[in-house]
C-alpha cells in the first residue's frame, strides 16, 4: 500500500507544488489523476518513487518511508516501481531491447549492465515484457525507428521488466493520437487486471478517466479535491476539480461513448 | 485562474529596447580599431603588405618547384608523426571519456567535483602544445616520446571541454527514466548518456587526430620528434623546394584524414 501522510513539496522557486496531502493507494488499484496542469498532478507521482524529494510529510510503500531512504535504499525502492512517461524518455539511438533491460539495471548490478553483459534470464525477462505490449519483432529495432504509440509501448515494456508492483504513469497518452491513446491505456487496464500491479495514472482527458480508472481523484492547486469512484466522477465532479467550465479540449473522444463537452 | 474570455487583459507596454546588442557591436569595432592602430596595436598596414609581397619572390619561385627526389626521405618522419599523431589520439580520446563525464554539471557526482574538473581542464587547455613540447623535451630527452607526452594532454583537454559540454545538453528524459527504475550513476552514464553523445565523440575524436597531426609538426621544430624537425632542419637551410615536398604532403595527409573521418561520422550518426 501506498500512504501519503500530510505530504507537502515546495520547489525552490515558492510553488506549492503539494499541500499537507494524506491519501491511500490500496495494493491492485488502477487510480487515475485528473486536473489543470499545474495542478501537482506530476509532482504526486513523482514523490512516490522519490524524483521530486518531499519538503515535509512522508510517503511510504509497505511501511518504507521513501523520504527517509538512503540513496541505495531509494534505488531498490525505485527498482520495484515502473514509470511511463509523457515523452517516452527511450534512449532512442540504441535497440528496443536495450531499452527494455534498463528495466532491469538493479538485479543485474552495476558492472554486468554497464558492460551489457545481461544475465540470459534478464533478456528473458526483457522479451517477455516485450511480447505483453505485442512488438517482440521489434526488438532489435533502433527506438527511433518507431511510430509514438510503438514507443510508448516499449516504455510499458520496460516499466514491466522491472516486475514491478507498482506502475507510475505520468500523462501517458498526452503525446498520443486517440487511437493509440486508447490502445495504450488498454494495455495498462490489462497489466493492471492481469498481473495485479497498483497502477496510477495522470491524465488530463476526463472520458479517458471516466473508462479506464477504476478510481478517481482530483487535484487543484496542489490540494485533493476529489476522491471517489469513476462512476460517481460525473460532470459536475470535473467542473470542480478544473475550477471553469468544460470544454471540448477536455475529453479525447473516439471509441467510447463519453459525456458531451458543454 | 477563472479565464473568461469576455474582456482580455490590457495590452502591456512594449519592453524597453536592449542596449547590449548596439554596445557590443559598437565595443567590437573599438576593439578592433584598438588592435590595428600603430600607436597600441600592431600597426598593420594592408599597403604595405602587398609592397613587401615581392620580397619573397625568390622562395615562392622555389616553393613552386618542389623537389620530388627528397621525398623518400620523408617517409620516416611522417610515419613518426602519424603515429605519435595515433598513439596521442588513442590515449588522449580514451582517457578524455571518464574526465568528460566527471566535467559535466549532469553526470558529475557533486558539484565539487564538476568544478574541480572544469577547472582542471581550463589550466591543460590554457598552456599551448608547444609550451608543453618544450617541457617533455627538457624532461624526457628530444624525440618522439616527448611529443606523444605533449600531445596526449592536449588531446585530453580539447576532447573533453568539447565532449563535456555535449554532455550538458543531452536529452535529460532518458536520464529520469533510468533513475526512475533504480539505476545507478555509472548506469545512467552508460545507457542513457553515452549513446547520445556517441557520434559527437567519435567526430571529436576524429577531430583531434587531425588537430594533432598539424599539430605534431608544429612541436617537431622544437624537437619533439616527427616531420617537424625534418622540416625545421629543412627551413633553417633555406632549402624551400624540400620544404614544399613536405607542406605538400602535410596537406595531402590532412585532406584524407577530413575525408575519411566525413565518411566515418556518416555512418555512424
Amino acid at each position: 500500500m501506498i500512504h501519503f501522510e500530510n505530504a507537502s513539496v515546495v520547489y525552490p522557486g515558492g510553488v506549492h507544488a503539494l499541500k499537507n496531502l494524506t491519501l491511500d493507494i490500496p495494493d491492485g488499484q488502477m487510480m487515475v489523476i485528473v486536473g489543470l496542469s499545474g495542478a501537482g498532478k506530476s509532482t504526486l507521482v513523482r514523490a512516490i518513487n522519490g524524483l521530486v524529494p518531499l519538503t515535509s510529510g512522508d510517503v511510504t510503500i509497505d511501511g518504507v518511508s521513501v523520504r527517509h531512504a538512503k540513496p541505495h535504499q531509494l534505488r531498490e525502492i525505485r527498482s520495484r516501481i515502473g514509470m511511463i512517461f509523457q515523452t517516452f524518455n527511450l534512449v532512442k539511438r540504441t535497440t528496443v531491447l536495450n531499452n527494455v533491460l534498463m528495466g532491469r539495471f538493479h538485479s543485474s548490478g552495476t558492472l554486468r549492465s554497464v558492460l551489457g553483459l545481461y544475465r540470459p534470464e534478464d533478456t528473458e525477462i526483457a522479451m517477455q515484457a516485450l511480447e505483453r505490449v505485442g512488438i517482440v519483432d521489434k526488438a532489435y529495432v533502433r527506438a527511433s525507428n518507431l511510430s509514438g504509440g510503438q514507443q510508448q509501448r516499449v516504455g510499458i515494456a520496460r516499466a514491466l521488466a522491472q516486475q514491478p508492483k507498482i506502475i507510475l504513469a505520468d500523462e501517458p497518452v498526452a503525446s498520443l493520437d486517440p487511437p493509440t491513446s486508447h490502445m495504450v491505456m488498454r494495455d495498462l487496464q490489462r497489466i493492471n487486471r492481469e498481473l495485479g500491479i497498483t497502477t496510477i495514472v495522470n491524465l488530463h482527458f476526463l472520458d479517458l478517466a471516466r473508462v479506464y480508472g477504476e478510481r478517481i481523484i482530483g487535484m487543484r492547486a496542489g490540494e485533493l479535491v476529489y476522491d471517489g469512484t469513476a462512476a460517481k466522477a460525473d460532470e459536475n465532479v470535473f467542473r470542480d476539480i478544473y475550477g471553469r467550465s468544460l470544454t471540448a479540449d477536455d475529453v479525447l473522444g473516439e471509441p467510447t461513448t463519453s459525456a458531451a463537452a458543454t | 485562474m477563472s479565464a473568461t474570455a469576455a474582456a482580455s487583459p490590457a495590452r502591456p507596454p512594449r519592453p524597453r529596447r536592449s542596449v547590449t546588442v548596439p554596445i557590443g557591436i559598437l565595443a567590437f569595432i573599438a576593439i578592433t580599431w584598438a588592435a590595428l592602430s600603430a600607436e597600441i596595436g600592431i600597426g598593420l598596414d594592408v599597403l604595405e603588405i602587398l609592397s613587401d609581397l615581392g620580397n619573397g619572390a625568390r622562395i615562392w619561385a622555389e616553393f613552386l618547384e618542389p623537389n620530388w627526389a627528397f621525398l623518400p626521405q620523408t617517409a620516416r618522419p611522417m610515419l613518426e608523426t602519424v603515429q605519435m599523431a595515433i598513439v596521442a589520439s588513442v590515449l588522449g580520446c580514451s582517457l578524455a571519456l571518464p574526465v568528460s563525464f566527471l566535467a559535466s554539471r549532469v553526470t558529475s557526482p557533486n558539484v565539487v567535483s564538476f568544478v574541480a574538473n572544469r577547472g582542471i581542464l581550463s589550466v591543460v587547455r590554457a598552456i599551448p602544445d608547444l609550451l608543453y613540447a618544450l617541457v617533455f623535451v627538457a624532461a624526457v630527452g628530444i624525440g618522439a616520446l616527448a611529443g606523444v607526452l605533449a600531445l596526449l594532454l592536449f588531446s585530453i583537454g580539447v576532447t573533453a571541454k568539447l565532449l563535456s559540454e555535449t554532455v550538458d545538453g543531452v536529452d535529460a528524459g532518458p536520464i529520469e527514466s533510468a533513475r526512475a527504475s533504480g539505476g545507478g550513476r555509472l548506469q545512467i552514464v552508460r545507457w542513457s548518456v553515452l549513446p547520445q553523445v556517441l557520434p559527437n565523440y567519435v567526430a571529436y575524436s576524429l577531430y583531434v587526430f587531425e588537430l594533432n597531426v598539424r599539430a605534431s609538426t608544429v612541436i617537431g621544430l622544437v624537437g619533439a620528434g616527427g616531420i617537424g624537425r625534418l622540416l625545421n632542419t629543412e627551413r633553417v637551410y633555406f632549402r624551400y623546394e624540400n620544404v614544399s615536398v613536405i607542406v605538400i604532403e602535410l596537406f595531402l595527409f590532412v585532406f584524407l584524414i577530413e575525408l575519411g573521418s566525413i565518411w566515418l561520422r556518416r555512418r555512424l550518426v
